[in-house]
Formats: C-alpha cells, sequence, structure tokens
C-alpha cells in the first residue's frame, strides 16, 4: 500500500508544529555538534594541506651550492639513486627553485630581492621510504659531498605542529560525539512526546487497520526532518567559518596560510559528509523512540 | 463467522478472563454480550480484535485463525472489524466527515473513494447535515452515531460494539440500536457487550452471558437475565409486549415515555 506523500507531509509538520520547542532544542543541539565535527574535518584537512605545502610532501631537501658545477649535480643524482632508502626524487633548477623561493618568502618582501635565479641553490626534493630515517640519510649528504650546501629534513616545529592539531581534533570529535549521543536522546524524546500527543490518532489507526508502517513513518520523518535541519544549519556554519577563516587571511595577507582556505571541492565532501551524519542521527533516534514508545 | 474452540485467556496472578470458551457465531447474526463487569466480555471483544492473544485454544475470523496470525497481518484482520465504545474515541480536533474519513485515509484509500464513502455512510447514520461540526458541538447520541460510521464505513464483515450505550439516556440508546440493526440488516454481523437490560429485553436476539470467564448461557432470541421461561425472565411484561415493544422501536420513532414506564413496571434495575 502506498503511504499518501501528502498525508505524510501533512502530518510531519503538524507533529513539528505542536512540538516546536521540543523540536528546536533538537535541531540546535545536532547543529551546534555537527558544526564542532564539521570543524575538526576542516580543521584536519587545512593543516594537513599546509603542512603538505610548507615541506611539499618532501622528506627530505638536498640544497646544492649555486655554484656546483653540471658534473658534482650528475654525481649526487647517481648518489641518491643508489640510495635505497630514497623512494622518488625531482630537481629543481635555478629557474624552478627560484619560483618555489618566492611563494615561500611572500612574506618578507626583502628576502626575495636579495635572490635572482642564478643564486638562489638548486634542490633535490626527495621522498623517502619512511621519513623516520630522514635524519641519517641526510647526514650522508651533510658529509662533505662535493658541491652539496645542505640537506634537510622537514623542522621539528612542523610536527609538534601536527601533533597539536591531532590532539586538538581528537578532543573537538570527543564533544562533537557527546553532543550527537545528546542530540540523538532529544530527537528521541521529541518524538516520544509526538507519539504521546498523538496517542487518540494513534489508537483509532490501529483499530481501523492502518499498517504499522503507515503509523510508523511521519514520527520516522519528523525525527529525520530534525536530524536533517541541525545538519543544515551547522553546514551553514561550517562554510561561513571556512569563508571568514579565508578573508581574514586574505585581509592580513597572510600567504603562508594561503592552503588553510579549502577548494571548493574539499568543502563539499564535508558539507555533505555532516547533512548525511545529522540524517543518520535524526532517523536513528527516531526509529529508537518508534520501536520503544509506539507498540503497533 | 467467528468461532472460539476452547479458548482460555489469563493475566498474571489473576483467575481466568476468559476459560474454555467454545462458541459459533453466523455471517448476519445480532449476538448480545452480557454478564457483570469481569466476566470477561472485554477480554472476549480483546481476542476478536488481537489486542490480545489467548493462551490456550483458538480464534477463527472468516476463516483464520487469528491467534496465528503473523504480526503485519493483523491490520488486515482489523480492516475486517469496525469498533464501537462507550467513550465514542473521535478525534477532537477534527470535523465529523474528517473523523470518518480519517478511517478511509489511514487505510490509504483514494480520495474520491473516501468522499464518496464517507457521505454515504453520514447518509445512513443520520448526520448527512452535521458532516463540518466539531464533535464537541454534538450530542452524545450524535457523536456515538459518528463513531458508528467510522466503524461502519469501510464495510467490515463485523462490528464490535463495546457497550456503546452505556453513555447515553434510554432514547438516545434506542436511536443507536436502531442503527445498529439497520447494519445487521445489511448482513454485517453485529456483536455487542452490554449492561442495558431494557435494550437486550427488547431486541430478542441471541444472548451469550459470561459469568467469570465462563460461558453460562447461549441463547437464541434470549433476554439479559437468565431464565428459564418467559414469564420470569421478562419480569412480567409478556411477551407479546416485548414484541411489540421491538416492532415499535425498530420502526416507530423512539418514545421516551414509552421506555420509561416499561422500566418502571419492570421495577428498574
Amino acid at each position: 500500500m502506498a503511504v499518501s506523500f501528502e498525508y505524510v507531509a501533512k502530518e510531519t509538520a503538524t507533529n513539528l508544529w505542536r512540538n516546536r520547542m521540543m523540536a528546536l532544542a533538537a535541531i540546535l543541539t545536532v547543529a551546534v555538534s555537527l558544526s564542532l565535527v564539521g570543524t575538526a574535518l576542516l580543521l584536519r584537512q587545512a593543516v594537513n594541506r599546509q603542512i603538505g605545502q610548507w615541506s611539499n610532501n618532501v622528506s627530505l631537501q638536498v640544497f646544492m651550492d649555486a655554484s656546483a658545477s653540471t658534473g658534482q649535480i650528475a654525481n649526487v643524482r647517481s648518489t641518491i639513486a643508489q640510495t635505497p632508502q630514497i623512494t622518488h626524487c625531482t630537481y629543481l633548477d635555478h629557474a624552478q627553485s627560484y619560483e618555489q623561493a618566492k611563494k615561500l618568502l611572500a612574506s618578507s618582501p626583502t628576502a626575495i630581492e636579495a635572490l635572482t635565479p642564478a643564486t638562489t641553490p638548486t634542490v633535490f626534493r626527495c621522498q623517502l621510504r619512511n621519513p623516520s630515517e630522514a635524519a641519517t640519510v641526510s647526514a650522508t649528504f651533510n658529509g662533505g659531498v662535493p658541491g652539496v650546501y645542505q640537506a634537510t629534513s622537514p623542522s621539528q616545529s612542523i610536527r609538534v605542529m601536527q601533533q597539536v592539531t591531532n590532539v586538538l581534533q581528537v578532543i573537538l570529535l570527543v564533544i562533537a560525539i557527546v553532543l550527537l549521543v545528546s542530540s540523538l536522546v532529544l530527537i528521541l524524546n521529541a518524538i516520544r512526546m509526538a507519539i504521546f500527543a498523538r496517542r487518540r490518532e494513534v489508537g483509532v489507526m490501529k483499530l481501523v487497520g492502518a499498517t504499522n508502517w503507515f503509523i510508523r513513518v511521519p514520527f520516522m520523518l519528523e525525527g529525520l526532518v530534525q536530524g536533517l535541519l541541525g545538519a543544515l544549519v551547522a553546514a551553514v556554519i561550517v562554510l561561513l567559518s571556512n569563508l571568514g577563516v579565508g578573508y581574514l587571511i586574505r585581509h592580513y595577507k597572510v600567504s603562508v596560510l594561503g592552503s588553510a582556505v579549502l577548494p571548493a571541492h574539499d568543502l563539499v565532501v564535508t558539507e555533505l559528509l555532516v547533512v548525511l551524519i545529522g540524517l543518520v542521527v535524526g532517523v536513528a533516534g527516531s526509529s529508537v523512540a518508534v520501536r520503544r514508545f509506539l507498540d503497533v | 463467522m467467528i468461532r472460539f474452540d476452547n479458548v482460555t485467556k489469563s493475566y498474571k496472578g489473576q483467575p481466568p478472563a476468559l476459560g474454555g470458551i467454545s462458541l459459533e457465531i453466523q455471517k448476519g447474526e445480532f449476538v448480545f454480550l452480557v454478564g457483570s463487569s469481569g466476566s470477561g466480555k472485554t477480554t472476549f471483544l480483546r481476542l476478536l480484535l488481537r489486542e490480545a492473544v489467548p493462551d490456550t485454544g483458538a480464534i477463527w475470523v472468516a476463516g483464520r485463525n487469528i491467534g496465528e496470525l503473523s504480526h503485519w497481518r493483523v491490520p488486515s484482520l482489523r480492516r475486517n472489524l469496525g469498533c464501537v465504545f462507550q467513550d465514542f474515541r473521535l478525534l477532537p480536533n477534527k470535523t465529523v466527515t474528517e473523523n470518518v474519513a480519517f478511517a478511509l485515509e489511514v487505510i490509504g484509500r483514494p480520495r474520491n473513494v473516501i468522499s464518496n464513502q464517507v457521505g454515504q455512510v453520514l447518509e445512513l447514520v443520520g448526520l448527512g447535515q452535521k458532516g463540518d461540526r466539531m464533535p464537541h458541538e454534538l450530542s452524545g447520541g450524535e457523536q456515538q452515531r459518528v463513531a458508528i460510521a467510522r466503524a461502519f464505513v469501510n464495510r467490515p464483515l463485523v462490528i464490535l460494539a463495546d457497550e456503546p450505550t452505556g453513555n447515553l439516556d434510554p432514547a438516545t440508546s434506542q436511536g443507536i440500536m436502531k442503527l445498529l440493526d439497520r447494519i445487521n440488516r445489511t448482513g454485517t454481523t453485529v456483536v455487542m457487550a452490554t449492561h442495558d437490560v431494557g435494550i437486550v429485553d427488547t431486541m430478542r436476539r441471541r444472548v451469550i452471558e459470561l459469568d467469570r470467564g465462563r460461558l453460562v448461557r447461549d441463547q437464541a432470541r434470549g433476554v439479559y437475565g437468565a431464565a428459564e421461561d418467559m414469564t420470569t425472565s421478562t419480569r412480567g411484561v409478556p411477551a407479546v409486549a416485548v414484541a411489540a415493544g421491538l416492532d415499535r422501536m425498530l420502526g416507530a420513532e423512539p418514545t421516551t415515555g414509552r421506555v420509561a414506564a416499561v422500566r418502571a413496571r419492570r421495577g428498574q434495575r
């Protein structure tokens, strides 16, 4: 039997309106908790992108002397090829290296002026099989190989920053989960009150032989709508916070942080995830309520 | 239509509400279910609706053993049973028409069928002009007519009525009984639990009496009190008068005075 769409829509809307204070509480809790979830996800992606940009996914950089000869460069290239810990390497010549330096030093124009393509050291950017081997490998290049200026691995500060954001994320996610559980309970309670408010109708429906699903669907849908509305509010908050961060970074020209603003694709994925979690919370809360308090 | 095979039902820690009931009700019968409070009448109706299942024995409704009905088939059983209660159970925030239409809406009937059938059934119960009223604007008798319309609108095989006249004065009750009788004449089986002596004695239909969960009497054209012969059963009212009263009651307009007079003569209980 088809459940008439019009009937279900009408019933759900009436229920929500009759129970609006309860519904509002549930929706706002979902919104707050999902904003936290969304923020935590965005933070993670932003930090990963920024760190990736800073270190360019490179765990070892071998800078050559600006005056290094072609022979010396070829020599280093073959040493790299013979080092088993290094999985992949790219060489940036003077022009490429200069471009890269301009990006990294964008915040200090005086440093850029001091550079020319000819004076910028060329560099091998390498990926290691295991980043923890960076110290050992860089030692072999720092040990007086002709033409090598310096071999470096990502600084300690980046690793500390990664750890701090990891801890921050865990804290945000724990708070978000607690709030999600409480919003689930709030939705459950809202549906329970809706069932209680409509016990006469439910009684009549059972007597005249309405099917179980017919009786349940409006209540389930009510929970789903609450979850969805909360999630949409959260999605707007997440979007605004991302725009806000982007605006601040541009306004204060902190271009080193340029990658912390996420591209549209990542943002859309995060928003979809937020909405999905909202739907799941709404449906879960109302299913539990319907199963426990609506004996059909 | 309805068959009880040695049905027993007891609630926790209490003597059986129904003990070993066996009986059969044919299609189109009009049956009074009588007995004092706690005799098992309500349990009888609850079992028929499958709001409860028997501990032992089997109940057959329209050829189906409803004790073995799976959960999801219960609604289709209930679509064949119309229910009327002492307290009407109308939805206070819906009009008369909406109340009756609700019963069809929630079983997914299309809109044109609903408006058609609701109109017909409201004419049948004599409320054709009052479709837009709210339940609280109606008298008790009119509210019960709405409840009967709602129970009958889907043309069930059986109408189950649990003391439908319990809240109504005698004249109004008569009107309700006329209506139930008219519905019965369409071939619908009617099972009515009642305490109303006057109605049972006047209608002279099959009477099933329960006492503490036992079937103590099953009498065609019976009366309310247990009776060996006509004279005692009607407590002094000659059978001819009863029959005449029945005819008048089913045919003519209700007359409060006559019923009151009959009751007075009986030393009304």
